[in-house]
């Protein structure tokens, strides 16, 4: 016992369950417990009594697992490919996904209305022809658009699994006489499914979250989240029992799959003893061509909205109307020289917001994964509520708790910092979790017996180890926080609007070509770092060559 | 033991927190870029003054008002109708401006705890191509036609004001039976700008927003795309600002009141925004293509009924079948 107390990873576990308490348990609490408190009857038997509110939880589910099906049937093939094969364009495919992160949701939903909607190009075309599509407002609209976005989560978490699969295996499982197919089935999946769980815990969270998509889209489908919005616009400050409520219902659920996660992941552990890759394997002929279709295709199609990004960002505009095919550069003359400021902000903020994410998650996971004792299971729990929390609830909770009182925030650049790092550490916590799992203990053992103490070790042996990871995450979490609205456009506060605050205004406001141009420099502050880690620092990005 | 990581955290990123300076005002408006940069540049011209500006929809921005009581950071709220505002009142302090005085009596606020900056105007916005061999609508009751089923957009009125006036209007100037055939044709958009761009890009035939929001697609250009003042009247809505208690910026909170509702700013704001003015001394349309008021049916209806009744009238209203329902 004195030994534990003794250890260093004791404290830091204790620091980092004492710092997840005051910033991510306390709001929430100060939130949650209004679904009790509240006037009248209380929230928990209303919900039960409103047939629409059940409806919603019910079509949520549905669609978060829909959502994640479809993600995870797109995003593991395409990264198995790219991790395994070369094929033409490849190089292409390999990065593009990413942009898809980062386009505005409402960008994205508005594209997709152009190809599918009632008026889409390809509705007319098809109408054309004698075939009706269903209408792209409900399930059809919000399952494709949905998936065609977030599968891009599971290629970036499955892609460097895959990258650092040991090919040995598979030979060795071979060379015992299995068939090729069956022995990646039986050798490769265990190994990958860590990553493979977590990124689709992801997806679906952040499914069970959407809250962009889901109102140009559901029209009269209830969805959680939009009668969560509902509730807090009709409920106002004074009565949050409703909001809170609604609010709990997607913390418990995602909860409960987090839960789900953990239990598959903790029946099975495997670690890969040696990272060694398997080479690229040429694919050429009539299956190269076949695959880079598929792969192409899956890419174009995310991709629309970032050609309609570029194509809006150089067309002159009057007002809401766009005058195509006629070019001009005064759309981002405003970004970088009449109003700056946004893309100052978001430099700023994302850039320190990354580092303490990035920083914590590598540290604490490693806490988690490596050194478990009476707080980490905990830390590990409170980690993840975050991913629970839609970003509006997060906001408020954060206005809420640290407004006045001895910690004032509100008002400061710090809290848009906090809410960064409080909503997209769990990416990091997740990936962290799940590359360690596939380091052996055997190396830091040996270290320590060498009489290195542990907390050297960590820097020496395991964080060297981790790198690739940790890289992959900082370029996730970098993406994410660069990208994030929900939250920071809660507590900003004037002067400090960042680039998704500025494209969501200018696209509310009908100015689809500023909101373009804001939006292409977007996707390029979050494109430019990661080319520069790939060439100049050789940091493989997608551990994928 | 609990406090020290705190400090440190809080060490680490107050650097960043340069507090603005308290002198400048704040204006905290659900109104869109082109409104509100017109108003920050005659702020500037007028006073020297940098205006700061928070948006978010003004239900999200009132909360938060509510939330910063203790230590408000806006000062000006330039966003809301009565029957949005009638519940926050206790956030805001009345304030006789003297630009008041150009205003009409029945737009102004009892007590001037808001004052009208502008006017809104229900129309119906038509997409000429998408009529499928239907008339242009006249009336409201001409979209009683089951023609129309799924082809009319209205933006949600539990979260828009623009839902709500026109939803409520409706329900006043229809005969019941009429009404319910309309609202069987209308599809609810959660977004309220989702509306007049719905109709813009054809996804439908007709959208029901207010006029500032239609006009600016006609003014961009797209011929194909008409305004309708229904003959029978329509609807108006007065759109307050007002003083937040307790505002940091103090006077300087008042000037930027004056300035936002001062001739050349509603002049401005007529111009790239295409907000009407509540001043009686402007001519529109001297200024933009839209009708000058005494031009326009006008429906009147009462306000403060609109607001009491809000909950029983959303209720009602969420019985009724609607085109976009889910099976």
């Amino acid at each position: 016992m004195t030994g534990t107390l003794c250890s260093p990873w004791f404290w830091i576990s204790a620091l980092a369950l004492a710092l997840l308490s005051l910033f991510v348990l306390y709001p929430l609490l100060n939130v949650l417990t209004a679904s009790f408190t509240g006037e009248g009857p209380n929230g928990w038997s209303r919900l039960i009594a409103t047939p629409r509110y059940l409806q919603a939880i019910q079509n949520t589910l549905i669609l978060a697992t829909t959502v994640t099906v479809v993600a995870t049937l797109i995003g593991v093939p395409l990264a198995y490919v790219t991790a395994r094969y070369s094929f033409a364009g490849k190089s292409l495919i390999a990065l593009l996904p990413l942009i898809t992160l980062v386009i505005p949701e409402v960008i994205a939903a508005q594209t997709w209305l152009m190809m599918l909607g009632n008026n889409g190009l390809i509705t007319r075309a098809l109408r054309d022809i004698g075939i009706r599509l269903p209408s792209f407002y409900g399930w059809f609209g919000l399952i494709t658009s949905m998936s065609f976005i977030y599968y891009t989560y599971v290629y970036i978490g499955v892609v460097a699994a895959i990258g650092k699969f040991d090919a040995q295996l598979e030979e060795a499982a071979q060379s015992l006489g299995t068939s090729p197919a069956r022995s990646r089935l039986k050798v490769m999946v265990p190994v990958i499914l860590p990553a493979i769980l977590a990124s689709a815990l992801l997806v679906f969270t952040m499914t069970v979250g959407n809250f962009a998509i889901s109102m140009i889209l559901s029209h009269r489908l209830p969805l959680l989240s939009v009668v969560t919005y509902q509730a807090a616009v009709a409920e106002g400050a004074s009565d949050i029992t409703m909001q809170s409520t609604l609010a709990s219902v997607s913390v418990l659920i995602v909860m409960a799959v987090l839960f789900l996660n953990r239990w598959v992941v903790a029946r099975g552990r495997y670690e890969i003893v040696q990272g060694r890759g398997a080479r690229p394997q040429p694919l050429r002929g009539l299956k190269g061509a076949a695959v880079a279709l598929a792969a192409g295709l899956v890419v174009l199609i995310s991709l629309l909205p970032l050609i309609s990004i570029i194509l809006g960002a150089f067309t002159q505009a009057r007002g809401p109307v766009m005058q195509w095919g006629n070019w001009t550069f005064a759309n981002l003359e405003r970004v970088f020289v009449t109003a700056p400021q946004p893309l100052i902000n978001s430099l700023t903020y994302a850039g320190v917001a990354t580092g303490l994410s990035i920083a914590f998650s590598a540290i604490v996971s490693y806490v988690v994964v490596k050194k478990p004792n009476i707080f980490t299971p905990f830390v590990d729990y409170i980690s993840a509520v975050p991913l629970a929390l839609s970003g509006t609830v997060l906001g408020v909770a954060l206005l809420a708790t640290f407004h006045g009182g001895w910690l004032p925030l509100s008002g400061t650049a710090t809290i848009i910092v906090l809410a960064y790092v409080i909503r997209r550490m769990p990416f990091g916590m997740r990936n962290g979790q799940a590359t360690l799992h596939n380091i052996p203990n055997s190396l830091e053992e040996a270290s320590i017996s060498l009489g290195v103490p542990p907390v050297r070790t960590f820097f020496k042996v395991v964080l060297p180890v981790m790198l690739p990871a940790i890289a992959a995450a900082a370029v996730l979490t970098w993406t994410t926080t660069v990208a994030e609205l929900s939250a920071s456009i809660l507590v900003y506060s004037g002067g400090r609007e960042t680039l998704p605050i500025q494209v969501f205004r200018l696209i509310d406001s009908g100015l689809m070509a500023y909101a373009s141009a804001y939006g292409l420099v977007l996707v390029a502050v979050i494109l430019i770092p990661i080319i520069v880690a790939a060439k100049l620092f050789r940091i493989d990005v997608f551990a994928a060559k | 033991m609990n406090i020290k990581p705190i400090h440190i955290v809080a060490a680490l990123t107050l650097g960043l927190a340069a507090p603005a300076l308290a002198q400048e005002p704040v204006l905290y408006t659900s109104n869109p870029v082109q409104a509100y940069e017109a108003v920050q540049a005659n702020v500037k011209a007028e006073t020297g003054l940098n205006l700061d500006v928070i948006t978010g929809g003004s239900g999200v921005l009132l909360r938060r008002i509510e939330a910063e009581t203790s230590a408000p950071q806006g000062d000006v709220f330039w966003s809301s109708s009565t029957n949005t505002l009638g519940a926050f009142e206790q956030l805001f302090e009345a304030y006789a401006s003297p630009t008041l005085e150009a205003m009409p009596d029945d737009l102004r606020y009892p007590g001037d705890l808001f004052l009208p900056a502008n006017v809104h105007v229900a129309t119906m916005l038509v997409n000429t191509d998408q009529l499928d061999g239907q008339e242009v609508p006249v009336n409201w009751a001409d979209l009683a036609d089951p023609a129309w089923s799924g082809r009319i957009i209205l933006p949600d009125p539990v979260n828009s004001s623009t839902g709500y006036t026109i939803v409520w209007g409706l329900s006043k100037l229809l005969d019941e039976a009429t009404y319910k055939a309309v609202v069987a044709n209308l599809v609810i958009s959660g977004s309220s700008s989702a509306v007049p761009r719905g109709v813009a890009m054809g996804e439908y035939a007709v959208g029901l927003t207010f006029e500032t929001n239609s006009y600016s697609y006609v003014d961009g250009g797209q011929t194909e795309l008409r305004i309708v003042y229904p003959a029978e009247g329509t609807f108006i809505s007065p759109e307050y600002a007002g003083l937040i208690k307790d505002a940091p910026a103090g006077e300087n909170a008042k000037k930027a009141i004056d300035t936002l509702l001062s001739k050349e700013t509603q002049i401005e704001l007529l111009k790239v925004a295409f907000r009407r003015p509540s001043r009686t001394d402007i001519n529109v349309s001297d200024h933009v293509g839209l009708p000058d008021i005494g031009n326009i049916k006008v429906f009147a209806v009462d306000e403060a009924e609109a607001a009491e009744q809000r909950d029983a009238a959303l209720a009602a209203w969420a019985e009724l079948p609607k085109a976009g329902d889910a099976k």
